[in-house]
């Protein structure tokens, strides 16, 4: 099995950075700062795509291990899948924590608020920590990898709460903005919204990468364990023959 | 310049050194992963 990544991811990879770089350049120097929320508001670039990046990290394992629970489905990478999705989507939810706390902080004054939408947030952050606690307890790979998958089912859950948090409860959060129709949002001018959809591409693009190289990592300690593991097996039969 | 650039860049920066961090710890698996594979 080769350790290097695919030129794919590279691409990938670059197209990620340069994204990124791109995106900092137009969060921080050519949006405008927002009218009421000042220069604060610019916290949104990083708080709206980190959050949107979690819900599909945690989506993408919630199908992939449906994928392992379903017989005709079931291959190893689908259980290794879900678990590097939700590595990445538990760094990306902590991430819209404390960047929800900075944005907070200036806006309601607080850096923390026990509302729906924020503790939900960390209620989902604490079930996917505790869903990777599970990956790494003691097991063969069949039984951890359904383990893991019906653990990742209830975890998400919590998604569409999460989501729904702002409309089914009164928060301080605000309310769905963008998409939401019962809102007259006015934004102010072209790079603000174009700012924010680059936000999303650029983050998405970062999952893409991430993903694929964890996935990757997840293969090569499995491949090492099976053979750490055949070795062992043969050494034993060495000592007892 | 207001007084909230203060939170805007601390937001940033924890972004920046978290996405480093996580994305260091990948690559110097990675790398003992093949280095690991050599000697095998």
């Amino acid at each position: 099995m080769s350790t290097r990544v695919g030129v794919g991811t590279k691409i990938l990879g670059a197209a990620a950075f340069v994204s990124l770089g791109a995106l900092a350049v137009f969060a921080l120097v050519v949006a405008p700062p927002d009218e009421r929320q000042g220069d604060a508001q610019r916290l949104m670039y990083l708080h709206v795509p980190a959050a949107w990046l979690a819900y599909l990290a945690f989506f993408v394992t919630a199908v992939a291990s449906v994928l392992w629970l379903v017989p005709r489905t079931r291959s190893t990478t689908w259980d290794l899948l879900a678990g590097a999705s939700a590595e990445i989507g538990v760094v990306f939810t902590g991430l819209t924590l404390v960047l929800g706390s900075l944005w907070g902080r200036p806006t309601w004054g607080t850096w923390w608020e026990w509302d729906a939408r924020v503790t939900t947030t960390a209620v989902l952050f604490f079930l996917y920590l505790g869903y990777l606690a599970l990956r790494r307890t003691g097991a063969t790979a069949q039984e951890r990898g359904t383990r893991c998958a019906i653990a990742a089912l209830i975890a998400f859950v919590d998604v569409p709460i999460v989501h729904f948090s702002v409309t089914w409860w009164e928060t301080l959060h605000q309310e769905a903005t963008v998409f939401n129709r019962d809102l007259d949002v006015q934004f102010e001018g072209f790079w603000m919204p174009f700012t924010l959809i680059f936000a999303v591409f650029a983050f998405t693009l970062l999952y893409a990468f991430l993903v694929m190289v964890r996935l990757r990592l997840a293969e090569l300690d499995e491949g090492r364990e099976e053979r750490q593991l055949e070795e062992a097996i043969a050494e034993r039969v060495a000592v007892t023959v | 310049m207001d007084d909230n650039w203060g939170y805007v860049v601390a937001g940033y920066v924890i972004t920046i050194a978290v996405l480093s961090a996580y994305g260091g710890w990948m690559w110097f698996r990675l790398r003992r992963a093949r280095r690991a594979d050599l000697d095998h």
